[in-house]
């Protein structure tokens, strides 16, 4: 017996988005969907991840193709799709590269944003929902758990999740470099337009204070005001603004800068130098290049923030051929311990054929054994019971330690036939026995 | 035999700084842990040694300038472990474990004798108060110019926009203001309190609270910088770059009263360690 594991999927780099929009399990929040791919025959443990980018069916199974042919199958069926549509999309790993691409989607070294965090939550989310539907067992169990370890390691021991990839987050993670804290900070908007609105969402979910909009039509800035829960103020009143805000944000679509050096000067001497952060997101620019060399004065451009996130992204990619390399080992960790589950049921019917003759023996001598008092009892069955583990101590250490050894089925036959372990009643011990360290 | 837990905490603080260091060069893992460990284990040799020193002496060890610099790492590293859990940067302890370590290893170049009879002038209570105040100033002011220095990197940083690793692995600018600001009153605090401390003893001693000696000459000049300096910050509105560079310049000044004035202009707070290189008798 040996433990095959298939992955069928598709994800960002496979599939276009039209198929990944309609290939999908998120709406499937009790699991039934996972109940019913599990109930195929040749299945014995299942589990579905679906995120935006990837759907993926990871299952043990009897190793057979025509089993991975009824998963697709029903797959299509579930969707009421023809399998052609998707085919060409799908791609199937057995075995370790099946190991190996679930610890690498774990450890987000496959995401479309390299080292995002949220993809372990969702490998997490299907894992749950598979052992709520009862379609896991030890081996799909150690396979994710030891995925979760493989991910925390790459998170811990690489920075491939460190730096900000995205203009949002950089621009973010600045502002937390220079004011500390951001609870207590204020923003302020200059431009009601669109990119405005977008560059401070994240921002914005990082203060408590309302921020303020400025623009040139006060019209607009009531209305993104408004929107945002913040307040306006006229163009004329932007100088006051600039004296009370930590952080602002520029995009309007004026041709001359609205901010300038010997305003700003005049804006810093009025803050006592508290340090300010200029992001300026508007083509052309809004805030003159010399602001930046006043003293507390921090301007970032969006090519500034960009070319951040760019190097960022590349460090990442760095980070995540390091990553690669833990991965490889804990795979190999993990194909060795399937190699040991071939002796497990040998060893148990070993054990079970023994304590069945230690057993049977005693109630044989029941009646020699009745004179004895209830102490003297206990240490028979207690000398008895040593006497089998002493005795089956080496063999079973042997026969586990010789989990890469090319002689280890005949190792196991010789067991087997030594002791005539499967002409008894022994069950052929059952996968649920192996315990999962 | 006399200095064994000393070299035993050298050589600890040692390797804390060359885990530390490791640490900036590879990305996060258990090290820092390992690294602090060091350091922890380091803080209590160390602390062992002081008592050693004080069974051995028979009365608080501060007579010697060697005592004072043991003492004076002792409260910088001390601070950091406190400091530690507000700000679980592993760069401070890149800083402060070499640095402990260089001051330290500058102790073992100093003479270690304690002279016996140990002068009668040297055998009060105002001796631990005196040198204690005044080291918890100069701990205050050496964590400030730490700060400062991190502060002129940092902002280099992000003014020239070089956002790579070395600007995630050091604080925010607002932190590192932060300890300017809060240490500047307290450890101006401890350095008048160190004065007029000694003032008092003198005056208890010699009847004479001040007779212009060179390091009581510097100290007072040290304590016209920093008043400067708060006042600068709480008037001016100080703070920052200006702050940053004001609080490493302080430091200088006050590492130079601390070791230089006994080393080179003698007077009679000459620690007992040092006139084997000055060959100059002490009072």
């Amino acid at each position: 017996m040996s433990v095959s594991i298939v992955v069928i999927g598709l994800n960002h780099s496979t599939a276009p988005v039209q198929i990944r929009e309609k290939i999908t399990f998120q709406g499937d929040p009790n699991g039934s969907a996972t109940k019913s791919f599990a109930n195929n025959p040749g299945v014995s443990e299942l589990m579905i991840l679906s995120t935006c980018n990837r759907v993926e069916i990871i299952a043990i199974y009897d190793g057979n193709q025509s089993t991975e042919n009824e998963l697709i199958d029903r797959i299509a069926s579930y969707h009421q799709l023809d399998r052609e549509n998707f085919d060409d999309y799908l791609y199937i790993k057995r075995d370790s590269d099946a190991v190996r691409h679930v610890f690498r989607v774990a450890s987000s070294l496959d995401s479309m944003i390299l080292g995002e965090p949220q993809i372990l939550g969702q490998v997490k989310d299907g894992y749950r929902k598979a052992s709520e539907a009862a379609t896991t067992g030890p081996i799909l169990n150690r396979l994710m758990h030891r995925g979760f370890f493989s991910a925390k390691r790459v998170r811990t021991e690489t920075n491939v999740g460190a730096a900000a990839v995205s203009v949002a987050y950089v621009a973010v993670e600045l502002a937390k470099k220079i004011l500390g804290d951001l609870q207590d900070k204020s923003v302020l908007l200059i431009g009601a337009g669109e990119m405005a609105e977008l560059a401070a969402k994240h921002l914005i979910s990082q203060v408590v204070k309302p921020l303020t909009v400025v623009n040139r039509t006060y019209e607009n800035a009531c209305v993104l005001a408004s929107q945002l829960d913040g307040s306006a103020v006229p163009m004329n009143e932007l100088e006051q603004a600039l004296t009370t805000a930590d952080v602002v944000i520029t995009s309007t679509g004026s041709c001359d800068p609205i901010i300038c050096s010997p305003n700003m000067r005049n804006v810093m001497k009025v803050r006592r130098y508290r340090p300010i952060f200029l992001i300026d997101i508007a083509i052309p620019r809004d805030v003159e290049p010399a602001v930046h060399d006043i003293d507390g004065v921090y301007l970032y451009n969006i090519d500034d923030l960009q070319s951040v996130a760019s190097d960022n992204l590349g460090e990442r990619k760095i980070e995540a051929l390091r990553g690669e390399r833990i991965v490889e080992e804990e795979v190999s960790k993990f194909m060795n311990w399937t190699e040991t589950l071939d002796s497990t049921p040998t060893i148990i019917a070993l054990r079970e054929k023994l304590e069945q003759i230690r057993t049977s023996e005693l109630a044989r001598l029941n009646g020699k054994l009745a004179k004895l008092n209830t102490d003297e009892r206990d240490l028979v069955d207690q000398v008895t019971r040593s006497i089998i583990n002493k005795i089956v101590h080496d063999p079973i250490s042997f026969l586990k330690q010789s989990g890469k050894n090319a002689k280890r089925t005949d190792y196991l036959d010789v067991t087997q036939k030594l002791f005539n372990l499967y002409d008894t009643n022994t069950p052929a011990a059952g996968e649920n026995e192996i315990s999962d360290q | 035999m006399d200095l064994l837990f000393f070299q035993m905490a050298i050589a600890l603080y040692v390797c804390a700084a060359v885990a530390y260091l490791v640490f900036l060069i590879l990305p996060e893992g258990k090290r820092v842990n390992v690294a602090f460990g060091l350091m922890l284990a380091g803080f209590i040799t160390h602390i062992l040694s002081i008592f050693h020193r004080a069974l051995f002496s028979g009365y608080f060890p501060l007579t010697t300038l060697f005592d004072a610099v043991s003492l004076f790492s002792l409260l910088i590293v001390g601070a950091f472990l406190i400091f530690r859990y507000h700000e679980p940067s592993p760069i401070f302890g890149a800083i402060t474990a070499p640095l402990a370590a260089v001051l330290m290893i500058f102790g073992t170049t100093l003479s270690y004798q304690i002279q016996q009879p140990v002068v009668p002038i040297l055998r009060s209570w105002w001796l631990p108060i005196h040198v204690l105040l005044a080291l918890i100033g100069n701990g205050i002011f050496a964590s400030m110019a730490i700060a400062g220095l991190m502060y002129m990197i940092q902002e280099r940083l992000i003014k020239s926009k070089k956002i790579g690793r070395l600007y995630r692995m050091l604080p925010s600018l607002e932190t590192l203001d932060a300890i300017n600001r809060r240490g500047l009153p307290l450890g101006f605090f401890f350095l008048t309190l160190g004065i007029i401390s000694g003032a008092l003893w003198a005056g208890s001693a010699w009847g004479s609270y001040w007779s212009w000696d060179p390091k009581e000459t510097w100290s007072l000049i040290t304590w016209f910088v920093y008043a400067a300096m708060v006042h600068q910050r709480l008037v001016l509105g100080w703070r920052g770059r200006k702050a940053a560079i004001f609080a490493i310049a302080g430091f200088v000044l006050v590492m130079f009263t601390f070791v230089g004035v006994s080393a080179f202009l003698g007077g009679y707070h000459s620690f007992s360690g040092v006139e084997s290189f000055r060959g100059m008798p002490r009072l």
